[in-house]
C-alpha cells in the first residue's frame, strides 16, 4: 500500500454480508425483468467494494488496477465470440 | 510464494506484487471464458434448465458465499494486524481463521456436490458437465489458497513478517479476494439468475 489510509474494513465487510442476504431474497422472485438487472447490479458492486478496499486498488497504484482493466478487455472478444456463435446456434 | 529477503531494495519487493497483479489479469480472462460456458450452456439448453436448478440448494450455497466473504475479512484483519501494528498473534489469529473458513467453504461446496451426484447429476449430464468443471476448478483455488496460508502460517516462523515486511500475506490477500470475486460473480450466474 502506497498511503497510509486504512477504510473501514468491518464496514465493507458488513456492506457483503448484507448484500449477499438480499442476493438471496431477490432469487426468490419470479419476474426476471426486475430480478436480473438488480442481481446484476449487487454482484458488480460487491465485486468493486472487495477490488477497492479488500484488494486496495483505490489507495494503490494505478498500474495495478490497469493491470485488473487490461484482463477484463482481454476478456471482451472471448464475449464478442459468443455474442457471434449463438444466433448462429439458437 | 517465496517472500523476498527484508533487506531488498522496495523496488524489487514491489515487484513480487506487480507479477501478482499480472497474473490475476490472466486469471480474469481464464475465469471469463469459464463463466461464457455457462451462459452458453444456459442458452443452449434451456429446456433441462429448470431440471438442474430444482437441485441447487441455494440457503445452503449463500450460507457457503457468506463463508467466503467473511474469510475475505479475515485476510484483511491479517494483513492490517502485521502491517499497523507488527502483531504477529494477530497475524496467526485472522489467518487461523481463513484457514478454517476455507475448508468450511470446501465442506460446504464438498457436501452440495454429494447432494447433487445422489440426485443423479454428475459430469456426464449436460448442466454438470460445465457446472463441476466450472465449481471444480473455482474450489481448487480457494484449496491452492488454503495451502498457501498454512504455508504462511508454519513456513514463516524462521522468518517471521513484520510491520516493514509482510508483501508475502498482502500477495496472499490479493489471490484469496481475487478468489472471493469469482465466487460473487458465479454465485449469481450460476445459483441467484
Amino acid at each position: 500500500m502506497e498511503t497510509e489510509k486504512r477504510p473501514n474494513y468491518l464496514y465493507v465487510f458488513m456492506t457483503l454480508a448484507v448484500f449477499t442476504l438480499i442476493e438471496t431474497l431477490v432469487s426468490y422472485m419470479r419476474e426476471a425483468v426486475i430480478k436480473i438487472p438488480i442481481l446484476v447490479i449487487l454482484a458488480v458492486v460487491k465485486a468493486a467494494l472487495v477490488l477497492l478496499y479488500f484488494m486496495h486498488l483505490k489507495y494503490d497504484s494505478k498500474v495495478f488496477s490497469y493491470l485488473f482493466i487490461a484482463g477484463c478487455l482481454l476478456s471482451i472478444p472471448l464475449i464478442l465470440v459468443l455474442v457471434v456463435v449463438m444466433p448462429m446456434i439458437l | 510464494m517465496s517472500e523476498t529477503h527484508p533487506t531488498a531494495p522496495v523496488a524489487q519487493r514491489e515487484n513480487t506484487k506487480l507479477a501478482m497483479w499480472v497474473f490475476l489479469g490472466g486469471e480474469v480472462v481464464f475465469f471469463v471464458s469459464l463463466i461464457l460456458l455457462i451462459i452458453f450452456t444456459r442458452l443452449t439448453h434451456t429446456g433441462y434448465e429448470a431440471q438442474f436448478r430444482s437441485h441447487l440448494s441455494i440457503p445452503v450455497i449463500a450460507l457457503n458465499t457468506f463463508i467466503l466473504v467473511t474469510s475475505s475479512y479475515f485476510v484483511v484483519r491479517s494483513l492490517e494486524a502485521i502491517s499497523y501494528k507488527g502483531d504477529q498473534k494477530g497475524l496467526r489469529t485472522n489467518m487461523i481463521m481463513v484457514i478454517v473458513l476455507g475448508l468450511l467453504f470446501l465442506g460446504g461446496q464438498a457436501f452440495e456436490w454429494s447432494e447433487l451426484f445422489a440426485a443423479g447429476v454428475n459430469l456426464s449430464t449436460i448442466y454438470g458437465s460445465p457446472f463441476f468443471t466450472v465449481t471444480g476448478i473455482h474450489g481448487t483455488h480457494v484449496f491452492v489458497g488454503i495451502l498457501w496460508a498454512v504455508y504462511l502460517l508454519v513456513g514463516h516462523q524462521r522468518m517471521p513478517f513484520t510491520k516493514e515486511n509482510h508483501l508475502g500475506v498482502e500477495n496472499f490477500g490479493l489471490y484469496w479476494h481475487f478468489v472471493d470475486i469469482v465466487w460473487i460473480v458465479l454465485f449469481t450466474i450460476i445459483y441467484l439468475i
